[in-house]
């Protein structure tokens, strides 16, 4: 099964209305989708507006991998569950954010391993069935809590008797 | 002096995803949460949880509604530090925080902001005690500081 989540924040009716196409071809292959607030209803796959968190990881959990925007809500839960994940920025010229942070975000991600940058909807569909076939993995899940070194800072500041 | 009560708020999508990495800096303390998802609740079972109303600044009406529930929120609670991973519902509680009940405060900035600060961010540095980005890049000797990331 294929994952495709926008997110929860904004909609994102690009990426749901490229891969309603891409699953409109591709009948035989499980796809479903999180659309948030979009105008666009997807007729091909299914879809939820949004999920709550626990069906979310399930359906996260269930999936051979994931297509998103380039959100890090999205890319860090990936990482969590050892997704690998293809992504396609929000473009601000196009609002589908209120800044281009996503390129930037993108930018910075696109050489981990099990993570995919595509900017448009030919390198979308050419590596989701490059994907279907072998996707590539992260290295390992991602640890679900934040470095132990950065922890013990924010700790220091919280337990601090200075005020 | 009494103890401290720490009021941990971030919006929703990857806001509290970021912020659910940073639970074991709680153990132990007297921490309640606010975010936007009803559902956030379930990740922080122990403690209690507001929701509140996602709010972008154009709209004026949502964000006197979000005014009002945050000043509840922090005169029930009276929270003596406030720590955030953003965004602008966040920047406007760390405000109130401070007006009202002089708490001290900290602003991370959410580790999509790898170039630049986030326009919340950027204006969050009046009233963070503790101002920080996740991006090595984007710090200064001025500010903000670097302590690390989420990931």
């Amino acid at each position: 099964m294929i994952f495709v989540t926008i997110g929860s924040m904004f909609p994102f009716d690009r990426l749901i209305t490229y891969m309603d196409e891409w699953a409109a071809a591709n009948p035989t292959v499980d796809v479903r989708a999180q659309i948030g607030d979009g105008e666009y209803e997807p007729r091909h796959m299914a879809f939820d507006r949004k999920l709550a968190q626990n069906d979310f990881d399930d359906v996260l959990s269930r999936a051979d991998f994931i297509v998103a925007h380039a959100g890090m809500g999205s890319v860090i839960q990936a990482a969590e569950f050892q997704k690998p994940i293809i992504i396609l920025p929000r473009l601000q010229e196009w609002g589908e954010h209120t800044t281009n942070h996503q390129v930037d975000t993108a930018n910075w991600l696109r050489d981990r391993p099990g993570i995919k940058l595509v900017e448009t909807k030919d390198a979308l569909f050419s590596t989701v069935e490059d994907w279907l076939v072998a996707p590539e993995y992260p290295d390992g899940a991602l640890s679900k809590t934040a470095p132990p070194e950065f922890i013990d800072r924010i700790r220091g500041f919280l337990v601090s008797k200075e005020r | 002096m009494r103890p401290d009560k720490i009021m941990a708020i971030a919006s929703g999508g990857g806001h509290w995803i970021e912020m659910r990495r940073l639970l074991p800096a709680f153990k132990d303390l007297d921490v309640f949460f606010v975010s936007i998802a009803p559902s956030a609740a379930l990740d922080v079972p122990e403690h209690r949880y507001y929701a509140i109303r996602d709010v972008s600044r154009r709209n004026s009406f949502g964000f006197f509604i979000l005014i009002l529930q945050l000043i509840r929120i922090l005169l029930v609670e009276r929270p003596t530090k406030v720590i955030t991973t953003g965004s602008a519902p966040a920047l406007v509680a760390l405000s109130l925080a401070k007006v009202l009940l002089r708490a001290q405060t900290m602003w991370i900035d959410s580790i999509a902001n790898v170039r630049v600060m986030s326009s919340s961010g950027r204006q969050a540095r009046r009233v963070a005690d503790v101002w920080l980005t996740q991006s090595p890049q984007v710090a200064t000797p001025a500010g903000p500081q670097h302590w690390g990331s989420v990931l």
